[in-house]
């Protein structure tokens, strides 16, 4: 009964989205792509996929060109999208470039504290993450105006309001406050997609789900990463989403985790994440951190593995219909592979053949 | 000869190169930025719109005012556009480096020591 | 030869004779000994030459590895995190710290890297993601700049060396091509001229003792004569042996003269 509407409204959408799923690069294509000595031959290659946007980069570009004009071709494409969406599935489409825009956001503010132009800063900025407004902020000079004009000018306001002062930015290492800005768009995402009645049915299903998944793994990341720094463990709870399969038991372990291990016992509830532990050999206690950084045998890393999951379940998203989710699939997806050429081009271009198959693909 | 003073207080790192570089090689944490109004940086990050004129100064800079920089590290395709000031700097203090970029791999034929190097036995 | 290199001007008396002498024997261990300096310096500049260009391949290795790791980086963070580890740079952590080496009396740098602790400008960059990768990176740079920091004290030694090694072969050269012969021809100068000295106070004396003979003679003719004429004036005694012992006498006292 669910869809029986929403192709009115968002069928062209979603078939667009699959036509764009097709043109991701398939195993087949990376195989191709690893062969390649130089990074024209990876141009070459990526030649059919990408066509035009390539064409205008000089030959053996540096890698960071060649990723520019990758996410330009996504930026492109996705544009499309949101212009040719109307109402709810609009708005999804809207909520995906939050998290862009919290970068950007987050950039401004660090130009604006050590009072940089800012203006400079503007083509640093994701494109994906810009508004209208955005220039706007850069006419702000001090950290009050800044916060200000945020609040009034973007969308981004509500994850700013009740959370963060204007003092806060000024105090607060900037990390936390992007942490803090993205822990409130993404509850406030979930919430959005449980809440909304043209959600329910199988965009909600599947959003709560990758939505968990990405709060759980900001959790421990965040948990992992700030062993060893200043960040008190109040601070750092404050940090954690408040949805996921972790919470909240899993989250206050979490909280009070004090070295990998307890990080391990914290997520042993959720039979996913102690399989990634064990893959790493993180919940033996033989690892710590820098065994998690030197890796396992197999060279993947807890991050790899996040990153796995993530895209078989993006992927698994295409098998879902009468959604707008499978944009959000789509969009990491395609993210995914502009890392993994990236990459590849990067060892190419730095002789490092013997790392080249530490890319992810799902197709 | 050097005396003792003129380099007891040379603690620091200073590096002029591009994006990649500068950053490696901040994250290994020379990067320092002098305390008080108009904090000087001990580098600069060179890309293509940057000035020659630019680089120059910061060479200047980094190798005349400052005094507490002992190793000046530089991306060797950057020396490339001053290499005659690198040529004809021949303190030993501080001690410039020419170091290897990700897209410029190291040719040792433009080094300017390394040139001396040839020169003096006679190669 | 003496015409190109001169002499030093003096006069050629017996005490700047020695002088010179001295001087000479000063200028030869001078010599010996920096020639000896310059060959120890020349030896340890050989040696620092090779370990450049050694440890200028190996920065290349290095570099690479570690340009690496921050496209490991770039992959984990998935974006660019340039801009903000430039603006949260604000204390060195990396430092290094000078110190001297003697080799020959010659006063060489050696960088020596250390970190400073409880500085950590990045503790929280990536920690939504990537930030062990950026952990990783952090501490290949470090070694990364820890071969850099070497390399910079071989390059510093080796323009030092080649300064001091310059000054002291232009030392022993001028030592040897130039001060010694210089002093030699000095006392070669002194020594003839106190021969020349030598030779006219000889004629002198001679001349001296020659006149003071005659002088004598006729003195002593004269008392002969006049003893002669008390003799035969008094009795028939003969006083004649005394006066080859007269002779003699005046004869040591002339020989005395010359050698004094």
């Amino acid at each position: 009964m669910e869809g029986l509407f929403f192709n009115v409204n968002g069928g062209y959408v979603e078939g667009i989205v699959r036509g764009y799923r097709n043109s991701l690069l398939s195993g087949q294509n990376y195989n191709n792509l690893t062969q390649c000595e130089t990074i024209d031959d990876v141009k070459l290659q990526l030649g059919p996929a990408y066509g035009d946007f390539l064409a205008a980069l000089p030959p053996n570009p540096s890698t960071s060109a060649l990723a520019g004009k990758m996410t330009d071709k996504m930026v492109s494409e996705f544009r499309y999208l949101i212009a040719q969406s109307v109402g709810s599935t609009a708005k999804f489409l809207e909520y995906l470039t939050y998290g862009y825009m919290i970068d950007n956001i987050a950039l401004l503010i660090t130009g604006t504290l050590h009072e940089r132009d800012t203006r400079e800063l503007l083509e640093r900025c994701h494109p994906l993450g810009w508004f209208e407004t955005l220039p706007v902020l850069c006419v702000a000079t001090n950290i009050e105006e800044l916060y200000n004009s945020v609040l009034i000018e973007t969308p981004l306001a509500a994850y700013f309001k009740g959370s963060l002062s204007h003092q806060d930015l000024d105090e607060l290492n900037i990390e936390i406050v992007r942490n803090t800005l993205y822990k409130n768009y993404l509850e406030d995402f979930y919430n959005f997609v449980n809440s909304h009645p043209d959600f329910a049915g199988p965009t909600q299903e599947v959003m709560s789900e990758i939505l968990q998944f990405e709060a759980d793994r900001r959790s421990i990341n965040i948990t992992l990463n700030s062993f060893g720094t200043e960040l008190s463990k109040q601070e750092r709870r404050k940090l954690y989403p408040e949805f996921g399969n972790l919470y909240p038991e899993g989250s206050l372990m979490l909280s009070r985790a004090e070295d990998v291990e307890g990080v391990a016992l914290a997520v042993s509830a959720v039979a996913d994440y102690k399989n990634f532990f064990d893959a790493v050999g993180l919940s033996q206690g033989g690892g710590g951190l820098g065994g998690m950084g030197g890796g396992p045998a197999d060279g993947k890393s807890l991050e790899d593995l996040f990153y796995q999951k993530e895209m078989e379940m993006s992927k698994v998203l295409f098998t879902r219909q009468f959604t707008p989710a499978v944009v959000y699939g789509w969009m990491k997806l395609k993210e995914q592979e502009i890392r993994n050429v990236t990459w590849i081009s990067e060892c190419i271009a730095q002789n490092q053949k013997e790392r080249i198959g530490n890319f992810i693909s799902v197709f | 000869m050097a005396s003792a003073t003129t380099y007891k207080d040379r603690q620091l790192l200073a590096v002029i190169g591009d994006e990649d570089s500068v950053t490696g090689l901040l994250l290994a944490g020379i990067g320092h930025v002098t305390e008080g109004a108009g904090g000087q940086r001990n580098f600069l990050v060179v890309d293509a719109k940057t000035e020659t004129s630019q680089i120059e100064q910061a060479f200047q800079n980094f190798t005349q005012e400052r005094k507490d920089i002992a190793v000046l590290l530089i991306n060797q395709h950057v020396a490339e556009r001053i290499r005659h000031s690198l040529d004809s700097f021949a303190d030993p203090f501080p001690a410039v480096l020419e170091i290897p970029s990700k897209d410029h791999p190291y040719d040792p034929e433009k080094d300017s020591v390394l040139k001396r190097v040839r020169r003096l036995f006679g190669e | 030869m003496s015409g190109a290199v001169g002499r030093e001007p003096v006069f050629p008396t017996r005490q700047s004779l020695g002088l010179m002498k001295s001087k000479l024997k000063g200028a030869e261990t001078g010599h010996s000994l920096l020639k000896r300096k310059s060959e120890a310096l020349t030896k340890r500049f050989r040696e620092i030459t090779r370990r450049i260009d050694e440890a200028k391949q190996k920065m290349g290795r290095v570099m690479q590895i570690a340009a690496f790791s921050l496209a490991e980086v770039s992959y984990a963070v998935g974006g660019d995190i340039g801009y903000q580890v430039q603006e949260s740079a604000k204390q060195a952590r990396f430092r290094v710290r000078a110190k001297q080496e003697n080799v020959s009396g010659v006063f060489l740098p050696q960088f020596e890297s250390y970190t400073q602790e409880g500085v950590n400008d990045f503790a929280l960059t990536g920690l939504g993601k990537g930030g062990q990768q950026i952990q990783r990176c952090r501490e290949t740079y470090a070694r990364a700049v820890e071969t850099l920091v070497e390399l910079a004290s071989l390059q510093t030694a080796f323009l030092i060396l080649d300064e001091v090694i310059k000054v002291v072969n232009r030392r022993v050269n001028a030592i040897e091509h130039v001060i010694i012969p210089r002093t030699e021809n000095t006392i070669k100068y002194i020594n003839s001229e106190l021969d020349e000295l030598d030779r006219e106070e000889f004629y002198r004396l001679k001349k001296v003792s020659g006149k003071k003979q005659r002088d004598n003679a006729a003195a002593d003719a004269e008392i002969l004569a006049a003893r002669q004429k008390a003799a035969a004036e008094e009795a028939g005694k003969s006083p004649a042996a005394e006066e080859p012992g007269a002779a003699d006498v005046l004869g040591e006292q002339e020989d005395n003269d010359v050698i004094f």
